[in-house]
């Protein structure tokens, strides 16, 4: 991997007597598309907010280009927080102009940009209409273009489909990979598991204040089972030490093979203990399988 | 890119208040009640006058009786009165309404009142029998003194002309309070009309979730400095729209205003009390736009901020209340008090300036101490925001902030 854009050493987080980050260490490399994952209150957006100088971090090294993160950076980064809004009663372009100039576009440049944006998103008719006029969607709309109209070297995107419909949804997935095709580092928080396989290149996967699962998404997947076992069959699973049952649901059935067995003396079992078959598919585990066997037994279940 | 990002900030944050209409609707409507106010005034006070004019000139029926000497026929009569003969038959006329009224002139009308007898025509047309009989006893002593000047000087009517020194050298007297009293005017303007921005300012950031925004891109002394000096660029166009009017209408219309003639060429301009006045107006501003500023990144609603903001606009009024102290015994602990107290000292120097008995010591240590703690209040409010904006909906704790350990 090239010399990391972000890197994160040992990082720990504590809120007075409550440690939320316990031990986090991860790296992002430039051009990558890297996926921070973790359920409800696990610590996401604690870790961004350090590394971008928001929170001081209780211990540990959060670096961004190699040294801690100044807002005076902030012409190379692209940030959508999760907690997010803009100034409501101003009108969308003084708002998305006024942001441009911050991040260092001159004021024609920054309209210019604004403009086409708008007529992307179909919102030019709304320019000179106060954000607060404009609905949640379009304001989200509006917000994302602010994040990348500096085109950024960082893109970080906390929860960025939060909020939109699925055609919306769609937008934004072709304007990250935009960003992505055009050499943006993208990290990316969110519960949208096939936008991760889709989009990420490794992925991290927080729990209990450190890195549960770290790497490209096919190790992850391959360390948390690799394969599975989609099963269709009528009768009661047996308890087998060849498999795990992930999951059941009408008649179906997720199977995790345990180490050393394999599909074939799985089947055999199954079939040994009188369960009839309909089908039998062996596939890879999906990051959202990984995720429910991760942080299904978790009833910490609130918070950021 | 910090002082293109300072314009660029100062530039947004000015703007997006002038041109707003309930800005201006806001800044015009002092003036424009002021105008108000003062076109009914003179208005009132010119149909006052002229009743009052009216009244003395009034003509009506009336006889008299003279135990002083000083009323004589002549003038009586220009004012259609005669004597009378009996003074009971004289009351019991004015009972039946055979004549209007009464006057009885005591033997001495500088000790005995003069008694007024008349009909009744209402409360305010009443008025005219004590206007006339107060002129026909007033024109009769005129006229008895004999002399225009000896006149004038028994109506008091004297000018004075007083010369007064201050360390050898003659001083300016009341032409001399007049100017360093305006910082305190304006000090008193801009607070009142600029405090709930102040506090709105960083408010703003966090009820509309922009916070982490601007925290990514630029420096938040640069955010909070640059909304300090929009404030200030708002506060002048205030200033200006209320002084304009008033500058147009005294240079221009003062006569067809009927304005009073002020001479403002007689004010004098002394310099120390005008360096000493204006350092305090801004050392005044910057204290109290840092305390409002920082309570306003300590909280998250404007509701919540009102409870601090009001304990703060009181402080600027207090010294009023012992004002006469201030002005005639300034070394009473109370006025020390004021003079020292931060929230306090800005309009207690300004008047002990003004009317000169703040000292160059006094005015310097005043003067260090609001800006002093100025700076320490806009230090604070940049790093409630940089650290503590960020919960949005929690009020701040301000041990836990200023706890927080540095960044390693």
């Amino acid at each position: 991997m090239a010399e990391p854009l972000v890197h994160i050493r040992n990082f720990r987080m504590d809120f007075g007597n409550q440690t939320v980050i316990r031990d986090l260490s991860f790296d992002v490399g430039a051009g990558e598309t890297f996926g921070f994952l973790g359920s409800n209150g696990s610590g996401k957006t604690t870790t961004l907010r350090a590394l971008l100088g928001i929170y001081q971090p209780t211990a540990g090294v959060l670096h961004i280009g190699g040294k801690v993160f100044e807002p005076r950076d902030g012409a190379r980064l692209g940030y959508l927080p999760e907690e997010r809004g803009l100034y409501k009663k101003e009108s969308v372009l003084d708002v998305m102009v006024y942001f441009g100039r911050l991040k260092g576009l001159s004021r024609d440049a920054a309209a210019a940009w604004s403009r086409t944006y708008l007529e992307r998103v179909a919102l030019a008719d709304k320019a000179t209409t106060r954000l607060d006029k404009l609905s949640g969607g379009q304001q989200q709309k509006i917000q994302l273009g602010v994040t990348i109209m500096n085109a950024p070297e960082l893109l970080i995107l906390d929860e960025p489909t939060q909020g939109f419909d699925p055609v919306n949804r769609r937008l934004l997935m072709d304007i990250i990979e935009e960003q992505k095709r055009a050499g943006a580092t993208v990290i990316m928080v969110t519960h949208q598991m096939d936008e991760v396989e889709r989009l990420c290149d490794r992925v991290v996967l927080l729990k209990d204040g450190a890195a549960e699962a770290y790497g490209t998404v096919e190790d992850v997947q391959d360390q948390y089972g690799g394969t599975v076992i989609r099963v269709s069959c009528t009768g009661a699973l047996p308890a087998s030490d060849l498999f795990d049952v992930i999951s059941t649901q009408d008649g179906s059935a997720v199977l995790a093979p345990r180490a050393g067995a394999d599909a074939a003396q799985i089947l055999h079992e199954l079939v040994a203990n009188r369960v009839t078959v309909r089908s039998f598919t062996p596939v890879r585990t999906s990051l959202e399988e990984i995720f429910l066997r991760i942080y299904g037994s978790q009833n910490d279940r609130v918070g950021a | 890119m910090k002082q293109h990002n300072l314009g660029t900030v100062v530039g947004f944050e000015f703007l997006r208040v002038v041109t707003k209409r309930r800005f201006w609707v806001a800044a015009l409507a002092i003036p424009v009640v002021l105008a108000a106010v003062f076109s009914l005034v003179f208005i009132s006070s010119s149909s006052t006058d002229n009743a009052s004019q009216a009244q003395k000139r009034a003509q009506f029926t009336f006889t008299y009786s003279d135990g002083s000497g000083l009323v004589t026929a002549a003038v009586a009569a220009q004012f259609g009165g005669m004597k009378a003969t009996d003074g009971d038959k004289a009351v019991a006329d004015v009972k039946s309404g055979t004549v209007d009224a009464y006057f009885a002139y005591p033997a001495d009308p500088a000790t005995q009142p003069v008694q007024v007898y008349g009909v009744d025509r209402g409360i305010f047309e009443n008025g005219k029998y004590d206007a006339v009989a107060r002129q026909i006893l007033v024109t009769g002593a005129q006229q008895k003194i004999g002399s225009p000047e000896l006149t004038t000087m028994a109506q008091g009517d004297v000018k004075v002309t007083a010369l007064t020194y201050k360390d050898g050298q003659v001083s300016g007297g009341l032409d001399t309070v007049i100017p360093p009293l305006l910082f305190l005017v304006v000090f008193y303007l801009s607070i009142v009309m600029l405090g709930n921005q102040m506090l709105n300012s960083t408010l703003e950031e966090k009820e509309n979730r922009v916070t982490e925004m601007i925290l990514t891109t630029m420096n938040p002394t640069t955010l909070i400095v640059g909304k300090v000096i929009s404030l200030f660029l708002v506060g002048l166009v205030q200033m200006l729209t209320f002084a304009v009017p008033v500058v147009v209408g005294y240079v221009f219309f003062r006569s067809n205003l009927n304005l009073p003639d002020v001479d403002l060429s007689h004010l004098v301009l002394e310099p120390q009390p005008m360096v000493v006045g204006f350092l305090l107006l801004v050392g005044g501003f910057v204290l109290f736009t840092g305390t409002l500023v920082a309570i306003g990144a300590m909280v998250p609603t404007v509701k919540e901020a009102g409870t601090y903001f009001a304990p703060l606009m009181i402080m600027i009024f207090v010294p009023f209340y012992v004002v006469s102290v201030i002005v005639s015994d300034p070394h009473a602990v109370i006025v020390q008090v004021f003079t020292y107290f931060p929230y306090t000292a800005s309009v207690t120097a300004m008047l002990r300036n003004g009317f000169g008995t703040l000292t160059l010591a006094e005015s310097g240590i005043v003067i260090l101490e609001l800006f002093g703690l100025g700076f320490v209040a806009l230090r604070l409010a940049v790093y409630l925001f940089r650290y503590g904006s960020i919960e949005y909906s929690k009020k701040l704790s301000l041990s836990s902030v200023l706890g927080r350990r540095r960044r390693v």
